[in-house]
């Protein structure tokens, strides 16, 4: 079909002017809605039409309006939403302040939220730290009594052993209180001693533990007064033999050879 | 242009109409109503039953809706076709009751019409007067006679005197120097 020759023929100029019968009316919209050219000569001259007919504008009566609302019906309506439809409004002047309230608000939230994430951050770390020392505290408790437990474990395996002695050594008039007891087996040459009774020494003096073979002194090892529960302690000598202990008190560290004048006490082997 | 922008958002405002939206109604009578009154008055040259009509049309807008193909033409000339249809037909009707005739004289249409144009223009529309000033009387005329007076082309070339040729080709040329003066 020639499109031209259509535009041309005269036929839309009548369309438009709705002077076409109901047939021609029908052919033309079928033929505009293949035909874009056809469409756009028919919406050009519709819209001169309407431009013409714009001219002859008279304001109605203000009344009518509401005579005509009063006539129809309208479905529960949502202004919100028909709102942006305006064109002359200024869209973006409350939008845009809304956009920046809600914003605002949402970031003094999210500041205030993190204030508090942050000061609760703190309490717990403060409580970790707290918790830490006191389980180091008690770790370290632990040990201690771990190593007491063994050394009680030594000590009383030494005691069942068979051929361990027990001497009690009587403190003379310079710790008449004293009383200390030692516990050696000749077998194994490990020597105990209990010393819970003598009294407390100056910061650099010891208590010294000598036996005594065919008369002459031989260190058996320092020690210092038990504390409460620390009655029983072994020495780091291997004893072999004895024929006496005695108890002298020295300088901090021991001495090669006691000093007699601060003998406490002494008790042979064999009494 | 003024209803020029609003055309942007022509889509938008069909969708809420199809809808029955209220204020989307509000802004089509605030839009349209003058133009449409202005076309039923020149029509029925009566305010009374102008003012009737107009209710009627925009009743009629609002029940057919549905009706409009939005791919079949533009939502203004529906509605000015609707207002023009419904005022002709009653302008028909009431020249075919004898009774309720005020003018017998069909020339008095052209007569008014003739007067009508010597009326205030619009102010809005200044710059269209102007343009609608140099359009040929001889084509005006014709244009106005089909278009607000629903003439046939049969019953203008009765009505001026004229070989029905000669009406068709006056017409197409009308509209075509009516279509070329709103382009420039």
């Amino acid at each position: 079909m020639n499109v031209a020759e259509y535009i041309t023929s005269g036929i839309l100029e009548s369309y438009a002017l709705g002077t076409v019968s109901d047939q021609e009316r029908r052919e033309v919209e079928c033929l505009s809605s293949i035909y874009p050219d056809i469409r756009t000569e028919i919406d050009e001259l519709s819209e001169a039409l309407e431009k013409y007919a714009l001219l002859q504008s008279v304001e109605p009566p203000a009344f009518i309006k509401n005579k005509i609302l009063e006539q129809l019906e309208f479905p529960v309506s949502e202004p919100s939403i028909v709102r942006p439809m305006y064109p002359s409004e200024p869209l973006s002047g409350p939008t845009f302040r809304t956009t920046w309230l809600v914003a605002a608000s949402v970031g003094l939230l999210l500041l205030a939220f993190s204030f508090f994430l942050f000061s609760r951050l703190r309490n717990n770390q403060e409580s970790l730290a707290s918790l830490r020392t006191t389980n180091e505290t008690l770790q370290a408790e632990s040990r201690q009594l771990t190593d007491w437990q063994k050394k009680q474990d030594q000590v009383t395996a030494l005691l069942r052993q068979p051929g361990t002695r027990t001497l009690v050594l009587q403190g003379n008039d310079k710790a008449p209180k004293g009383e200390v007891l030692v516990f050696w087996n000749a077998t194994s040459k490990q020597v105990v001693i209990n010393a819970s009774s003598l009294p407390q020494l100056g910061p650099d003096q010891q208590y010294q533990l000598w036996s005594l073979v065919d008369g002459k002194p031989i260190d058996a090892g320092v020690f210092d007064v038990a504390q409460s529960g620390r009655a029983v302690q072994q020495l780091n000598r291997s004893i072999a033999r004895a024929d006496a202990f005695a108890i002298t008190v020295e300088k901090r560290g021991g001495s090669p050879a006691p000093t007699m004048s601060t003998l406490l006490a002494m008790q042979p082997v064999n009494s | 242009m003024k209803r020029q922008s609003s055309l942007i958002s022509e889509s938008v405002l069909i969708e809420r109409l199809h809808q029955h939206d209220q204020q989307a109604f509000q802004w089509l009578y605030d839009q349209y109503s003058p133009a449409l009154y202005g076309v039923v008055l020149r029509i029925v040259r009566d305010d009374d039953q102008a003012q009737d009509l107009l209710q009627d049309i925009f009743v009629k807008i609002w029940k057919n809706l549905e009706s409009y193909d939005a791919t079949k033409g533009r939502l203004f000339t529906w509605m000015l076709n609707v207002s023009r249809n419904t005022a002709i037909d009653a302008l028909r009707s009431r020249k075919t009751q004898p009774s309720n005739e005020i003018r017998t004289d069909e020339d008095s249409v052209h007569i008014v019409d003739r007067q009508h144009n010597t009326e205030q223009p619009n102010p809005d529309h200044i710059g269209l007067q102007d343009v609608v000033k140099q359009l040929r009387p001889d084509r005006k005329e014709l244009i106005d006679l089909v278009y607000f007076g629903g003439y046939t082309h049969e019953e203008a070339a009765e009505e001026l005197n004229l070989p029905l040729g000669t009406v068709k080709t006056r017409i197409r040329a009308a509209l075509h120097e009516l279509k070329q003066l709103f382009k420039s």
